[in-house]
C-alpha cells in the first residue's frame, strides 16, 4: 500500500500549470499532536509548523540568527523599562478554509486570536506542556491560570480580562511583564504561541490535536498514525518572497537564485515514519525520501575522514551540510553529593580524565567539536579564548596528581562512585563503558547505572545521583538559554548539578534582565568562567550536524536549531527538481 | 535370619539393588552425546566459577580481563595489525582470536566473561523459581481443598501473563528498588525478576507428581507411623520427585539463558559488565559497517551452551523418568 501511496505518486496539475512539485520528508519519531498548544516533541513541532505561524520567526538565510516578522507587522514596540511590549498583527492573513468557519472559508487573522491561544496555554483543563513559557511572566496570566482551576472542563470564560494581555484593537496585541525578559522575542517565534481559532477549538474539541488549522503554507491533507502524514499547498497563502539577502557564501551555493520569487514552490509534502534508522537510509538511498540525518552506522559509508561526502555518495550525486549544533554535553557532578560537592580537587581529577578527542572519534563517529565550556560555538557569545584558558581537557598527569588530592581531602580511597546515564540505547551503553574507562584509568572505581529516560529525570529532579552524563540545546540563540542550567534556585532541575555559586547568581540575575548588548556578552563569559572555575561539570563535546539530501532538493539551507529539517516553516523555501529524482530512481530500479 | 538379598537364576551371588539416580547415572553413561554435552555445560560452570575466584581473589588471569583494551577500535578477527597500546610510544604488531569492540577490546574475552553473567543469572533464577514453586506445588497436591484452589488459582492467573513481558515488568520495577538496605540493580534484578515470575511451570509439576503419590503405600506407612504432615512431604514425597525438579532445572536453565540474553538486549540487564545479550545489542547496530564477530561470537556461545542443555536435560529425563525408559 505504501509502495502505491508514496512509489506511484502521480504528478498532479497544480495551479501554476507545472508538473507537481512533490516533497518526500521522513519523521524518525511519531508525531504526537498537531495543537501548537500541546506540542512538546520535535517531529510534532517539525511538521505542525508547516500548518502553523507565530508572531516571529528566524531569517532564512542570515546567520548569526535573526528574528524578523512573520504574523507581527514589524518588530515589537517595547517601552523604555522592558516590560510593555505592543505588537502589530498583519492585516489580510487567513486561517486555512475549514468547516469550523462560517462557509468554510478561513477568516482573517486578529490580534484576539493571540491573546485566545496564550490564555488557552495558561488554562489549566487544556493540559499544555508549554505553560512553563508564561509561567510568572505575564501580569495577570498566573491569575487566570488559578481561574481556571476553580472551572469546569469547557467552562473557561476566555472574555475574562487579563491585566498584562489584551488586544488594543484588532491588530494591536499589547504584552505587560512582571519584569524586563529580553528572550521573550525568541518565545514569540515558538509554535505554541501560534495564534489559534476559537472556532477550530470549539468545533473540534478534543479532536483537535488532529487538525491544525492554522495561516502556514500548506494545508492537512490526511494523516495515518505511525504511518504517513500528507499536506498540500495552502492556496490561499498570503504573498511571501523568497529572502534576496542572505549570509556570506549563500549567493555562491545558489541559495539566492529564487530571490524574490512567490512562496511556497513545493506542492504536496508526505512525511514517511520511519523509526529505524537503517530503513531509513535505505529509503534515501532508492531516493524515496530526499533527505535525511546521517546514522552512525552509515557514517563512515557517506562521509569521508575529510569531512566530505565519500565517492560513492558523490556518485548518487548527494549532497551534506555539516553544522555546529547549539548544544553541549557534559558529565555533570552532583555538587549535593557529600563525596564530590566538597572535594574540588575530584572534580578535577574526573575532569582530566576524560579523553574528549578520543570520545568524540569512537562514540560520535567525528561528529563533534572539544567542548571548553557550556556555550557552544554556535552562539555569537561563545569565547574563544576558552580554549586556552580552560581546564576543560585530557590531561592523565594532572588527573592521577588531583586524584591524590582529592583523596587527602577526602581522608582516604575515594568510594565507588555511580556513574548514570539516560535511555538504554546502544550509543547509550558504550558512552557509559567509555566513560568507566577513562575513569577507571586513573584509579576511580566506577558503578554504572542505564536508566530510561523518566527514571534518569527522577533522579536528576531528586537529586539521587553522583555522576551523571547529560547536555544541553538551546532553544534559541541567546546564550541565557545555558546560564539558566547553573542558578542556584533552578537546583534541581534544570540545574542538575546542583551548583550554588553567588557570585554566578548575581551576574545571572542581572543578565537575565538585560537586553543584547556587548557588556551582556562579557557577563555571559564572566559567568561561564566561574562555573568552569568550579567545575560542577567536565564539560565534553558540541555536537555537530550532517544532513544529506539529494541534489534534486534545492534552497536548503542547515540551520542548527532545526536540524532535522523536517520541517519547521522552513519547506516552503525547499524546491524539487522532479525530472531529475526520476532519473535517480529510474537508474536505481536498472541496477536492481 | 535369612539373607533376602537377591540371587541370580544361575548364581549364588548376591545382586546389589540400584537406586532411581544409580540406575539413571548407569544410562546416562551410555549416552555419549549426552556425557559430551555434560562436558560443555560443566565446562560453561567451571568458567563462570573460575571469573568469579579470579574476582574474588584477584588471580589477574589475562583471559579473564575484558576491559584491556589490545588493539583498535573494531578489528578484524585473525587479521594482524599494528597499533600503540595506552601509556607506550613503540608501535608493536598483534593479532586477536574473535576481533575488537568500539573500544578496542577483544570480543573472545567478553564473550568469556559474558558466560559467568548469563550462568549466574540463570542459575540464581531457577534456584529462586524451585525456592518458590517445589513448596508451593508440594502443598497445594498434598493438602488439597481450599490451599489448592488459592495455589491454582495464583498460578494459573500468573500463567495467563506472557513470560517475556512479566519479566521485563518485573525487571523494569525492581530495578533501582532497596530491599532491606540493599538495591537490586544489574543482574540481581534481572534474576530475582526470572525467579519469581517462573515458578508457575514447576509449581504445576510438582503438585501432579504429589497429587500421584500422596496415597502411595509409602506415604500411608509414614502417615500410620504418625507422622507430620511436614514430615511426609519434605522427607519423603519430595525427595521421590527429586529427579523431576533436576529434569525441570536443566531445561529451564537454557530458558533462563535466553531470556537473560533478551533482557540485556532491551537495555534491562547488566550495564558495566559483558553479557551476550548486551553484545548482540551493541553488535546490531554495527553489522551495517561490517563489524559481524561481535554477534558472532555472542551468537556461538548462546548456540553451544543451548544446544548441550538441551541434549542433556533431553537425556537426563530419559535416563530418570522411568515411563520413558528405552533400554
Amino acid at each position: 500500500m505504501l509502495a502505491v501511496v508514496f512509489g506511484g505518486c502521480k504528478p498532479g496539475k497544480p495551479s501554476a500549470g507545472r508538473e507537481e512539485m512533490v516533497l518526500n520528508q521522513r519523521l524518525e519519531a511519531n508525531i504526537q499532536t498537531l495543537d501548537p498548544a500541546d506540542v512538546g516533541d520535535t517531529s510534532s513541532d517539525g511538521v505542525c509548523r508547516e500548518f502553523c505561524e507565530s508572531l516571529y520567526a528566524y531569517d532564512y538565510l542570515k546567520r548569526p540568527h535573526q528574528v524578523v516578522p512573520e504574523l507581527a507587522a514589524a518588530m515589537p514596540d517595547i517601552s523604555e523599562d522592558g516590560r510593555i511590549y505592543r505588537i502589530g498583527v498583519k492585516q489580510g492573513v487567513y486561517f486555512h478554509d475549514d468547516p469550523c468557519f462560517a462557509g468554510g472559508k478561513g477568516r482573517q487573522l486578529t490580534a484576539h486570536d493571540f491573546v485566545y491561544a496564550f490564555k488557552r496555554l495558561a488554562n489549566v483543563r487544556v493540559q499544555s506542556k508549554n505553560w512553563y513559557i508564561f509561567d510568572g511572566r505575564v501580569v495577570g496570566l498566573d491569575d487566570f491560570r488559578n481561574y481556571t482551576k476553580t472551572c469546569e472542563k469547557d467552562k473557561v470564560d476566555y472574555s475574562r480580562p487579563v491585566e498584562g494581555l489584551y488586544a488594543e484593537d484588532d491588530f494591536t496585541l499589547v504584552i505587560k511583564l512582571h519584569r524586563p525578559w529580553p528572550q521573550l522575542i525568541f518565545w514569540l517565534a515558538f509554535l505554541p504561541t501560534a495564534p489559534m481559532a476559537r472556532e477550530a477549538v470549539d468545533y473540534y474539541g478534543p479532536d483537535i490535536i488532529l487538525h491544525p488549522v492554522g495561516t502556514g503554507p500548506f494545508v492537512l491533507k490526511q494523516w495515518h498514525r505511525g504511518v504517513y502524514l500528507e499536506a498540500v499547498r495552502n492556496p490561499a497563502y498570503r504573498e511571501v518572497y523568497y529572502p534576496s539577502e542572505g549570509a556570506p557564501g549563500d549567493a555562491e551555493a545558489g541559495l539566492l537564485r529564487d530571490a524574490g520569487r512567490r512562496l511556497p514552490f513545493i506542492d504536496r509534502v508526505f512525511w514517511r515514519v520511519v523509526v529505524e534508522d537503517q530503513p531509513r537510509w535505505l529509503l534515501l538511498m532508492r531516493g524515496d525520501i530526499d533527505i535525511n540525518s546521517i546514522p552512525k552506522d552509515n557514517f563512515g559509508q557517506a562521509v569521508s575522514v575529510v569531512n566530505d561526502l565519500t565517492d560513492e555518495m558523490k556518485r548518487r550525486g548527494m549532497k551534506m551540510q555539516l553544522f555546529d549544533e547549539p548544544s553541549t554535553f557534559w558529565l555533570g557532578m552532583n555538587m549535593s553529593d557529600p563525596v564530590l560537592g566538597s572535594n574540588k580537587p575530584l572534580r578535577y581529577a574526573i575532569n582530566y580524565a576524560i579523553d574528549r578527542q578520543r570520545f568524540i572519534e569512537i562514540i560520535q563517529s567525528g561528529k563533534g567539536r572539544l567542548a571548553y565550556g557550556f556555550v557552544p560555538p554556535a552562539m555569537t557569545s561563545y569565547d574563544e579564548g576558552l580554549k586556552d584558558w580552560s581546564p576543560s581537557r585530557f590531561d592523565l598527569q594532572k588527573a592521577r596528581a588531583y586524584l591524590k588530592e582529592a583523596e587527602k581531602i577526602h581522608g582516604g580511597p575515594i568510594p565507588k562512585l555511580r556513574l548514570a546515564i539516560g535511555r538504554t540505547g546502544t550509543a547509550q551503553k558504550q558512552t557509559l563503558q567509555f566513560l568507566s574507562r577513562c575513569l577507571t584509568e586513573i584509579g576511580l572505581q566506577i558503578e554504572t547505572e542505564l536508566y530510561d529516560w523518566p527514571a534518569f529525570l527522577e533522579k536528576l529532579r531528586t537529586s539521587d545521583n553522583q555522576l551523571y552524563f547529560s547536555g544541553w540545546m538551546a532553544d534559541y540563540p541567546d546564550a541565557e538559554s545555558f546560564l539558566g542550567t547553573f542558578y542556584g534556585p533552578n537546583a534541581p532541575w534544570p540545574n542538575s548539578s546542583n551548583f550554588h555559586n553567588s557570585e554566578f547568581d548575581a551576574v545571572y540575575e542581572q543578565v537575565s534582565v538585560m537586553p543584547d548588548s556587548p557588556r551582556r556578552t562579557e557577563l555571559y563569559r564572566k559567568a561561564e568562567r566561574i562555573v568552569i572555575e568550579e567545575m560542577p561539570c567536565a564539560f565534553v563535546y558540541h555536537r555537530v550536524g550532517y544532513i544529506i539530501y539529494h541534489d534534486w532538493l534545492d534552497n536548503l539551507k542547515a540551520d542548527p536549531y532545526k536540524a532535522e529539517a523536517i520541517g519547521y516553516g522552513q519547506l516552503r523555501y525547499y524546491k524539487v527538481n522532479t525530472q531529475k529524482r526520476t532519473n535517480y530512481r529510474n537508474n536505481v530500479e536498472m541496477k536492481n | 535370619m535369612t539373607d533376602r538379598t537377591p540371587t541370580t537364576e544361575n548364581s549364588n551371588e548376591p545382586v546389589k539393588g540400584r537406586s532411581l539416580w544409580a540406575d539413571g547415572i548407569r544410562r546416562l553413561r551410555k549416552r555419549k552425546l549426552a556425557m559430551v554435552c555434560f562436558a560443555v555445560v560443566m565446562m560453561y560452570f567451571m568458567l563462570a566459577g573460575l571469573i568469579y575466584l579470579n574476582e574474588v581473589l584477584d588471580w589477574k588471569i589475562t583471559l579473564f580481563d575484558w576491559r584491556q583494551a589490545v588493539g583498535p577500535s573494531y578489528q578484524k578477527p585473525w587479521v594482524g595489525y599494528e597499533w600503540t597500546p595506552e601509556g607506550q610510544t613503540a608501535p608493536q604488531r598483534d593479532w586477536v582470536f574473535f576481533g575488537t569492540d568500539f573500544l578496542g577490546q577483544s570480543t573472545w574475552r567478553k564473550m568469556i566473561y559474558a558466560s559467568k553473567t548469563s550462568i549466574t543469572v540463570a542459575l540464581f533464577a531457577s534456584i529462586i523459581s524451585i525456592l518458590i514453586g517445589v513448596p508451593m506445588g508440594a502443598v497445594a497436591g498434598y493438602f488439597r481443598g481450599w490451599v489448592d484452589d488459592t495455589i491454582v488459582w495464583l498460578y494459573t492467573t500468573v500463567g495467563t501473563i506472557p513470560g517475556i513481558v512479566l519479566i521485563m515488568a518485573f525487571a523494569v520495577v525492581l530495578r533501582a528498588q532497596t530491599f532491606f538496605g540493599a538495591e537490586l540493580k544489574g543482574i540481581t534484578a534481572v534474576y530475582v525478576a526470572m525467579g519469581l515470575t517462573s515458578w508457575v511451570g514447576i509449581c504445576r509439576l510438582i503438585r501432579g507428581e504429589i497429587i500421584k503419590r500422596k496415597e502411595s503405600e509409602y506415604v500411608l506407612a509414614a502417615r500410620a507411623l504418625g507422622c507430620s504432615n511436614r514430615r511426609i512431604i519434605f522427607k519423603h514425597l519430595l525427595p521421590n520427585v527429586f529427579h523431576v525438579i533436576i529434569i525441570d532445572f536443566s531445561l529451564r536453565f537454557v530458558h533462563f539463558i535466553h531470556a537473560e540474553v533478551i533482557l540485556s538486549f532491551l537495555g534491562l540487564g547488566e550495564a558495566d559488565k559483558p553479557s551476550w545479550g548486551a553484545m548482540i545489542d551493541a553488535a546490531r547496530t554495527e553489522l551495517a559497517r561490517n563489524v559481524w564477530w561481535e554477534m558472532a561470537a555472542a551468537t556461538v556461545a548462546i548456540f553451544v551452551v543451548s544446544l548441550a542443555l538441551n541434549i542433556f536435560g533431553d537425556a537426563l529425563r530419559d535416563c530418570l523418568d522411568p515411563k520413558l525408559r528405552t533400554d
